[in-house]
């Protein structure tokens, strides 16, 4: 049985793990070029910063849309069924983990579309 | 007097509105949940019930916080991207923050001379502006209240500001970082003209100072002369190249003089040369207390002459 709660306590925590990946991937690589003074870096003829933060927040929020996606199934299951109180509570707050997740990896993209790379 | 609340630039109106429905969205959500609170002390239990329901806590704790904080943020970042935007083409200005004075100059270009001046900062109105500061001694502070953003002025460091005077007038700067003994009286003019008047002043404002052409303004210069004044000062054209105090080429043209704190006149003048200690004391330049009356008639009209 413990594998299993160990595998419903990280799908809780999935959203918070690809938020952490997307932050670092944005700070790491917009504060090494923008302080390096590498602000219009290229690769293929797109411009690293911002391409970066697009594909971290586009990456983090597929992964954290199945993750929501998941969790909401087994919070429908738990619903059905009568399980644990720990489990209630986890197959819940692994829905609203995840859903705030989404929402906080995108408030992080925004300010890509709007201010220029090392503003 | 200076206000942040009466923009006169395009920076400012966005700050200022930034400023205006933050304080206004924030009043009115603090009411809300005050008022939320008092009703779930104070309603009887059944009526105050819905206050714990799950659709309550998802609209009013979720909800509305992610939609209201999901339009704050661009907001936010719109005005940042929008204010204080380096322009090509601007007119570039210098100013140096010093105890407790501010120095002005204006960049030499292809076919005007630099020249400097001191606590007037003149524009022209509809052009952007770049003004690069930084500071002769400890840390000053740029902020024309009107016209928005306020910049730091370090020793060994440049910094800019850019923005756009839309309306003729005369604005109030001021010292925003704490400098020393009169930092309160740090104030400048900014004097946002119209373009035909500000290239005029411009060319005033390079032309070597006038020759004095009474016999008294003679007498006000050779005591200028006498006095060492012109080992602070320039008067461009004559001997006087001091740098450490304001340029006095074309001071009778100034609407203030000690950095915005009296009235230009000839009464004036000679208050600040005979009891500078005394007005303005620690600034630095020290008290003439010792020429008669007519010396100083005479030096403070030749200063005045100086327009
Ligand atoms: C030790 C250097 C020094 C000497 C000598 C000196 N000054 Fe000054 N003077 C200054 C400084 C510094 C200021 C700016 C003070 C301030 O506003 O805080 C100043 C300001 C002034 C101003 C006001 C300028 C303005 O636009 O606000 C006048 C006028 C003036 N001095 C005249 C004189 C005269 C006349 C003499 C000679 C009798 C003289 N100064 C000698 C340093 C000096
Ligand atoms: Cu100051």
């Amino acid at each position: 049985m413990g594998g299993r709660r160990t595998g419903q306590i990280l799908l809780m925590l999935a959203g918070l793990i690809a938020w952490a990946v997307q932050f670092t991937a944005i700070y790491g690589v917009t504060s090494t070029l923008c302080g390096r003074g590498w602000a219009d870096a290229n690769l293929l003829g797109l411009e690293v910063v911002p391409m970066t933060i697009l594909s971290a927040t586009l990456v983090t929020l597929a992964a954290t849309a199945v993750a929501l996606i998941w969790s909401f199934r087994n919070y429908r299951l738990a619903k059905h069924q009568p399980v644990a109180a720990v489990d209630d509570f986890v197959s819940h707050a692994a829905v609203l983990i995840n859903g705030l997740s989404i929402v906080v990896i995108l408030w992080h993209g925004i300010p890509a579309f709007i201010l220029p790379a090392c503003a | 007097m200076q206000s942040a609340l009466d923009p006169a630039g395009g920076d400012a109106q966005r700050i200022y509105w930034l400023t205006v429905i933050m304080t206004v969205g924030g009043i009115l959500i603090f009411l809300l949940v005050t008022g939320l609170l008092l009703y779930a002390i104070f309603a009887a239990p059944e009526r105050r019930a819905w206050l714990g329901d799950r659709r309550t806590i998802i609209v009013g704790g979720l909800a509305f916080p992610i939609v209201v904080l999901s339009m704050l943020l661009p907001y936010g970042l719109t005005v940042m991207r929008d204010t204080d935007v380096p322009t090509p083409g601007a007119l570039p200005i210098e100013m140096v923050g010093e105890q407790y004075w501010w120095r002005v100059r204006y960049p030499a270009d292809q076919e005007r001379a630099e020249f400097s001046t001191a606590n007037e900062l003149v524009v022209p109105v509809g052009r952007p502006i770049s003004v690069s500061v930084t500071s002769a001694d400890v840390i000053h502070s740029f902020w024309i209240p009107n016209f928005g953003g306020k910049i730091d002025m370090i020793p060994g460091r440049i910094n800019r500001l850019n923005f756009t005077a839309e309306r003729p007038g005369i604005y109030r700067g001021v010292c925003a970082e704490f400098c020393g003994d009169q930092h309160a009286r740090m104030a400048f003019d900014l004097i946002a003209l119209e373009p035909a008047e500000f290239e005029a002043w411009r060319v005033d404002q390079a032309k070597p100072a006038l020759e004095p052409d009474l016999p008294s303004l003679v007498r006000g210069r050779e005591l200028f002369r006498m006095g060492g004044c012109g080992s602070c000062h320039v008067v461009r054209g004559t001997e006087a190249d001091g740098q450490f105090g304001p340029d006095l080429t074309h001071v009778g043209s100034r609407r203030t003089i000690g950095a915005g704190q009296f009235p230009n006149n000839i009464g004036t003048l000679a208050g600040w040369i005979a009891n500078v200690q005394h007005i303005k004391p620690g600034a630095r330049m020290p008290s003439y207390g010792s020429l008669t009356g007519e010396d100083l008639r005479a030096l403070a009209g030749y200063l005045e002459s100086l327009k």
